[in-house]
């Protein structure tokens, strides 16, 4: 066999493929990053916004888009398909069809006079048609790779682009090529299309103007779409005042033959009733129809509340049957009122809230690349192994498997570079090349020349200050000696021309005003490297999350503000000072925390990798939460996937398990922590890791309503499980039950979706069904949130006669017992009291997060959210990893949530763990605190502040803090009473500096 | 004078949490005076005392230290440290004859975008409310 | 170590308010170490004055500056040329260090910005106590190494007075009976019986209440005059 080769080939440039592409270079892996269209970015570099914080969604892509852009390890090919496919995991031998751009991408600079002079008007597909463009086009301003193309089905051949490009790069004669490529693994991230909402005629799309898709209304909110962020509708150009969304357009409908749920479109209606309230801002009155909110993921229901109750956004629960015309231009909607009274509302606007469908020609892709797909077309997995295809070597991540939002997509994709990293582990870093920096330039002694690059972001800071008032103000600043501003200063090609500036201007500083460093310093910093500037020799102005977005009802103090921003810059930007980091060497062992379903995938994942593992579990056995599940809806048997597991964790000569043990110290830092677990003899074990995998899981809560506790048949959704596998139980065949959902979830104390319990209430519902179809059973429900495709499950429930009755929050099903159990409850649609008299009540209840979290989370210095699950980084694009580095979570530790979710997280926690522990160092240093030991009295105060016990007094009798070990928090720099502390890049005159800046 | 008086805040914000939070006010669109700027540092235990009072010998109205929720300091307890030394600037300031009202600890995770943006709100109006520092005067 | 702690603003301000141009000298020892007069501290005291005479619609000039020990005349030595331009010294040291500058510095008013409090150590971070009082005769090696002169509130030689209850002082509840501690440190010891000696009343003459007291080294002191 021939030897595995040590990269992989990643089908479809969206930010699942990013994702994917960025953590497999990171664990040195090569990439072949393969994009169908001329740019990667995908659906998500279309999206306006991004539920549930609104993080701009360019805003947080671009930086990935750049990161891939200039990773010497990720080769993108764009405008090009997969040809054949043949080998086997480990080496596969892969044709590419590269298809003509026209355009030479490595000549073309993107300066965009080609499209300029283009004579020729296209249809715009990045805004959906909205719009026109140029034959000779850029995607988007923001692309990557920045070249442009030529759309050779509406070139007329006039040859002004190609006389005009001083760089030659348009070649009317290109051809098709094909490129063989070997690589060791095929991750697919091939995304998903949009439901084309003409299928559903009864909605009007393509007949009336005024109905839009709700990817089309994305790309109308967005700054830079085809109304530059304004609301208008087709029909008159008019500011609309009434927006319907309609939803499941596409989904859950087997009329069109697309019966699954999209799962993020309920979400997505959300965000776009209170972004489109955020643009309107004369006031725009905002419905959205659904059939269930399906609200399920982490922060979402919370999300949905504000929607309602702070930003005043509509709720309808109807199905529309048809739309018909009104007056003006405006669509008539017939819906049934919560009173359950026929109506009849005009609106201006109608969105429909489409669905996810394959993507085109998918058999056929399937077909080349030899993997299965499932009956709607996705691409075939399994509850236990979620990212693996059919096919061995080839995985899959993101809604290339089931529609599913970016989080979910980014996790599986870190997921499948984990998957592939353990198939390849012995050829790791054979393909990889090093990224080289000039040498760095030496600025001591210089007068500093500051160089300000202010951002308009679009229209998200220019909407609101006045950027170039604010930029010739910058110029004028004190050893400012260039300031410029651009449309985006995160794009690629602004990127080459800061490098290029600094060059020209002979700049020692940079600036940048734009968004918060919390998300792009680094990208900014690595440009000045290639500069050959130290990137501590750069500072930002938070123009944008602390100016323009807050205090966007007051353009001049805005103004004025940013203005004092880039100003408090500057004067500290004058003191910065290059500063050096030290390699330190990385511990190539993780600690995972819990031994459960994702705890063990976790281990598993790393140690299949080649680095050891230390397991920690406080119960006597492994297994966790999944010890109580017997069967699946899709038929699976979980205790004998637990046991296989337990099984492999065990044999594996990699993975240590410590059961009934507790962490009770973590110190350190990534690469090398150093931690302490007590085991229940008192035993303490100390162990050296280079990361942290947090998996701890979540509990079944005890309810505390419907009887619970005070009557033996009132039981949970879990107890009933145990019941229905276990064929001793008294209580396997009830006559008729009663199951209530929502119980504990999505209240006050509880405001967060469980997630699972519709799920699990329909699987017991028809396992039940499945021993006696005569059981009578009733769901009451508040939504039913069988998303994906398990709606298929619910739609068999509801064909087995399980009847689903709805019911308000505000009036609670009733559960009493006169002798008989009575479930009285009040159904909206019926307007009327039933009455139920069930031998069996069985309570969905919530999830609640571990009791443990509250001691682990001090331990490791990270955040819990309000209800005490841990908190992720970023809830979009950095799902499991902390704030802090080397630390990672998975599992219910997170959020409630399945069990092919779970395990999906604990492969993504493992490729994210093994992008560290891949490395043989990591850097450390950089921000530490520094003795100046003329100055040192050996007052001890240092050492008595640390937090991490690390200042010592050293041989010469002075205080000294060694910077690997130092955490950089600045604390004894400001205790110390002789000033002998300084925290570099927070030096006192640094930190002053800015300050006094503020007043001038 | 008062009646058109725009305060100058200054708020010193620990990089994980309360800048965190001033972010997400943004992502949120929650709008807040536009008085308050941000001085960023890595932990509110880096707040030296000489910092809180600099920025009221430049000129500032009112300064505040925003850290992590007490317990949830990254830094297990610069927040706590941070505490102390406001406690001893407020009575400094006090001594001085500008007040220690003008000066403030608040703590917020990084999830408390909607808190930040009352915190700046609250501040903005206390310090317009105390009218300008006797330094400007 | 010497303790010492800062005085209010006001009552700084009060002594420095006359005068156009100060320099405030820190000391780099005991009361850097003690949190109350070092570079740091100097710093803080500046800014404060800066402020609080800025309200009196004043701007002196205020020059920080630290030295190793102000209790020495070399390094008090190197202020000379600051001192030169200077109207008045504001010194963040002990009451030796403001003497010393008094003493080299004839010609400028020397201010302290500090009240000297005892001689001690820290018990904790950020606690101190009072340990010695320097009366020249020391008896710890009778009293189990706790000086009775100290830390007994009434400076009782032969044990304690009628007034210490459960280990505390009838003075202050918060402040351990000296004697207490005298007789548990000699228990452990097994040197109680040293308790039974009747002490005389004990020589002064080394305190200070004969005035200032000196002392010299033949060995090192060469100029003496016999």
């Amino acid at each position: 066999m021939a030897d595995k080769v040590g990269s992989v080939l990643v089908i479809g440039g969206g930010i699942g493929g990013i994702q994917t592409s960025l953590d497999l270079v990171e664990s040195g892996l090569k990439v072949y990053l393969l994009e169908r269209t001329h740019s990667i970015g995908g659906v998500m570099a279309q999206l306006d916004k991004t539920f549930p914080t609104n993080d701009c969604a360019m805003c947080t892509i671009s930086p990935k888009l750049v990161e891939c852009g200039q990773n010497l390890n990720i080769e993108i090919i764009t405008n090009a398909e997969l040809g054949s496919v043949a080998g086997k995991a480990g080496n596969f031998e892969v044709e590419i069809v590269k298809h003509a751009r026209y355009i030479d991408d490595a000549k073309c600079t993107g300066c965009g006079v080609c499209a300029k002079s283009c004579p020729i008007d296209a249809i715009d597909e990045y805004n959906y048609g909205l719009c026109e463009r140029r034959a000779t086009y850029i995607r988007y301003p923001q692309a990557v790779p920045r070249a442009f193309g030529i759309d050779k089905d509406k070139c007329i051949g006039c040859g002004l682009c190609e006389s005009l490009c001083l760089r030659d790069a348009v070649i009317y004669g290109d051809k098709e090529q094909v490129k063989k490529i070997n690589v060791g693994s095929i991750i697919l991230s091939t995304g998903f299309e949009s439901f084309d909402p003409a299928l559903k005629q009864d909605y009007g799309y393509g007949e009336y103007p005024n109905v839009v898709s709700s990817f089309e209304f994305e790309r109308i909110l967005s700054a830079s779409g085809p109304y530059k962020g304004h609301i208008f509708r087709a029909s008159d150009a008019k500011m609309p005042e009434k927006i319907a969304w309609i939803q499941c357009v596409g989904s859950r409908d087997r009329g069109v033959e697309r019966p699954f749920c999209s799962s993020v479109c309920c979400t997505y209606a959300v965000k776009q009733a209170i972004i489109a309230k955020e643009h309107i801002r004369e006031g725009l009155d905002t419905t959205i129809f659904y059939m269930d909110m399906r609200t399920y993921g982490k922060g979402f229901e919370q999300y949905f509340n504000r929607a309602k109750n702070e930003h005043g956004v509509r709720f309808v629960c109807s199905r529309i049957h048809t739309v018909d015309p009104g007056s003006d231009g405006n669509l008539k909607l017939v819906f049934s009122d919560d009173d359950g009274q026929l109506r009849e509302e005009e609106f201006d606007m109608l969105v429909l809230s489409v669905g996810f469908k394959p993507t085109k020609n998918v058999e056929e892709f399937a077909n080349r690349l030899g993997i299965k797909l499932n009956e709607y077309g996705f691409c075939k997995t399994s509850t236990f192994s979620p990212i693996e295809t059919s096919r061995a070597g080839v995985y899959v991540a993101g809604a290339a498997q089931e529609p599913k939002d970016i989080p979910a997509t980014v996790m599986e994709a870190s997921g499948a570079a984990a998957c592939a990293e353990a198939l390849l582990a012995e050829a790791k870093g054979s393909q990889i090349v090093k990224k080289e920096y000039p040498p760095e330039k030496d600025v001591s002694g210089l007068k500093p020349r500051i160089g300000v690059f202010v951002c308009k972001c679009g229209i998200n800071i220019a909407g609101v200050v006045d950027v170039p008032a604010v930029t010739e103000y910058a110029a004028t600043l004190p050893d400012v000696a260039y300031a410029e501003y651009n449309l985006y200063t995160c794009s690629q090609d602004t990127q080459v021309r800061i490098k290029e500036i600094i060059e020209e201007k002979q700049l020692n500083r940079v600036i940048v005003a734009s968004c918060t460093p919390r998300t792009h310093e680094p990208l900014f910093q690595d440009t000045i490297r290639l500069a050959g500037l130290n990137k501590y020799l750069f500072e930002m102005a938070n123009v944008r999350d602390q100016c323009s977005w807050v205090h966007a009802s007051n353009p001049e103090a805005a103004t004025e503000k940013a203005k004092e921003l880039i100003r408090m810059a500057v004067g500290r930007a004058a003191f910065l000072e290059p500063l050096h980091t030290i390699p330190m060497s990385v511990i190539r062992r993780a600690l995972v925390i819990g031994g459960g379903v994702a705890g063990m995938n976790a281990s598993l994942s790393l140690a299949n990798q080649g680095f050891e593992v230390e397991l920690v579990e406080h119960e006597p056995e492994l297994g966790g939460n999944i010890r109580h599940i017997h069967f699946t809806l899709e038929g699976d048997k979980p205790q004998e996937y637990l046991n296989s597991l337990i099984e492999q964790v065990q044999a594996h000569k990699l993975i240590s398990v410590h059961l009934e043990s507790q962490v009770k110290k973590v110190s350190g830092h990534v690469g090398h922590f150093e931690s302490e677990v007590r085991s229940k003899k008192l035993e303490v074990r100390k162990i050296e890791h280079g990361v942290v995998i947090v998996a701890t899981g979540g509990v079944e809560s005890k309810p505390i309503e419907y009887l619970y506790g005070k009557d033996d048949r009132v039981i949970t959704q879990r107890e009933l499980e145990e019941h229905l596998a276990n064929s001793q139980s008294t209580i396997r065949n009830p006559h008729s039950v009663v199951m209530i959902q929502c119980v504990g979830s999505r209240n006050e104390e509880r405001p967060y979706c469980s997630r699972i319990c519709c799920t699990q209430a329909v699987k017991n519902a028809l396992k039940l069904k499945e021993q006696n179809p005569d059981t009578q059973i009733y769901i009451l429900y508040r939504d039913m949130r069988t998303y994906g495709f398990r709606e298929e499950y619910y739609y068999q429930a509801r064909k087995a006669g399980v009847i689903f009755i709805r019911y308000d929050e505000q009036a609670k099903p009733v559960v009493s017992n006169n002798g008989r159990l009575k479930v009285e409850v009040k159904d909206p649609i019926l307007g009327a009291d039933v009455v139920l008299q069930p031998d069996m009540v069985v309570l969905s209840v919530a999830i609640d997060s571990h009791l443990e979290n509250e001691n682990l989370a001090p331990l490791l210095k990270v955040t819990l959210d309000a209800s005490k699950f841990f908190l992720e980084a970023h809830m979009k694009l950095r799902p499991v990893d902390f704030g802090s580095d080397g630390m990672f979570l998975c599992g219910l530790a997170h959020s409630p949530k399945l069990i092919e979710e779970s395990i999906a997280q604990a492969q993504a926690a493992a490729g994210r763990a093994a992008t560290i522990l891949n490395k043989e160092r990591v850097e450390a240093g950089g921000v530490v605190s520094c003795v100046e030991e003329k100055k040192c009295v050996a007052c001890l105060t240092c050492i008595r502040m640390c937090p991490y016990d690390v200042p010592f007094i050293n041989k010469a009798g002075v205080a000294e803090i060694e910077a690997v070990k130092c955490h950089g928090c600045g604390i004894c720099a400001s205790e110390c009473p002789a000033k002998a502390i300084q925290l570099l890049h927070y030096r006192d005159p640094q930190v002053v500096a800015k300050v006094d800046a503020m007043f001038g | 004078m008062t009646e058109h008086f725009e305060p100058e805040i200054v708020a010193f914000c620990c990089h994980y949490c309360a800048y965190g939070a001033a972010d997400l006010a943004g992502s949120m669109r929650l709008n807040y005076p536009a008085n308050v700027k941000i001085v960023k540092l890595p932990c509110t235990g880096k707040v030296d005392i000489i910092y809180l009072l600099k920025a009221f010998e430049d000129g500032a109205d009112g300064a505040y230290v925003a850290g992590c929720l007490e317990g949830n300091c990254h830094f297990i307890d610069g927040n706590i440290k941070a505490k102390r030394r406001v406690a001893r600037a407020k009575k400094l300031l006090d001594e001085i004859g500008i007040g220690g009202e003008r000066l403030e600890m608040f703590n917020m995770s990084a999830s408390m975008g909607p808190r930040f943006a009352e915190v700046a709100r609250e501040m903005t109006e206390r310090v317009r409310g105390l009218g300008p520092s006797p330094l400007r005067k | 170590m010497i303790i010492a702690e800062q005085k209010p603003i006001q009552e700084i301000k009060a002594m420095i308010a006359g005068y156009q141009k100060v320099l405030i000298v820190g000391c780099d020892t005991c009361v850097t170490i003690c949190m109350a007069g070092g570079r740091k501290e100097v710093g803080i005291i500046a800014s404060c004055l800066r402020m609080a005479l800025q309200i009196d619609r004043k701007k002196p000039q205020l020059i920080e500056d630290c030295i190793q020990r102000q209790c020495e005349w070399e390094f008090v030595d190197t202020l000379k040329d600051k001192v030169d331009g200077v109207d008045a010294i504001l010194s963040s040291a002990c009451g030796v260090g403001v003497q010393a500058l008094a003493e080299r510095f004839p010609n400028k008013p020397v201010y302290p910005a500090l009240n000297t409090t005892f001689m001690g150590m820290p018990n904790e971070h950020g606690l101190w106590v009072e340990n010695c009082r320097g009366c020249g005769n020391c008896g710890l090696g009778r009293f189990g190494g706790i000086c009775p002169i100290a830390r007994c509130s009434k400076g009782l030689l032969n044990g304690p007075c009628g007034g210490s209850q459960n280990g505390k002082c009838e003075v202050s509840k918060e402040m351990d009976c000296g004697w207490q501690l005298i007789y548990g440190r000699l228990k452990t010891l097994n040197q109680l019986d040293q308790l039974e000696d009747i002490l005389l009343p004990k020589d002064w003459s080394t305190d200070r209440d004969k005035g200032q007291r000196k002392m010299f080294r033949g060995d090192v002191y060469y100029e003496q005059t016999v």
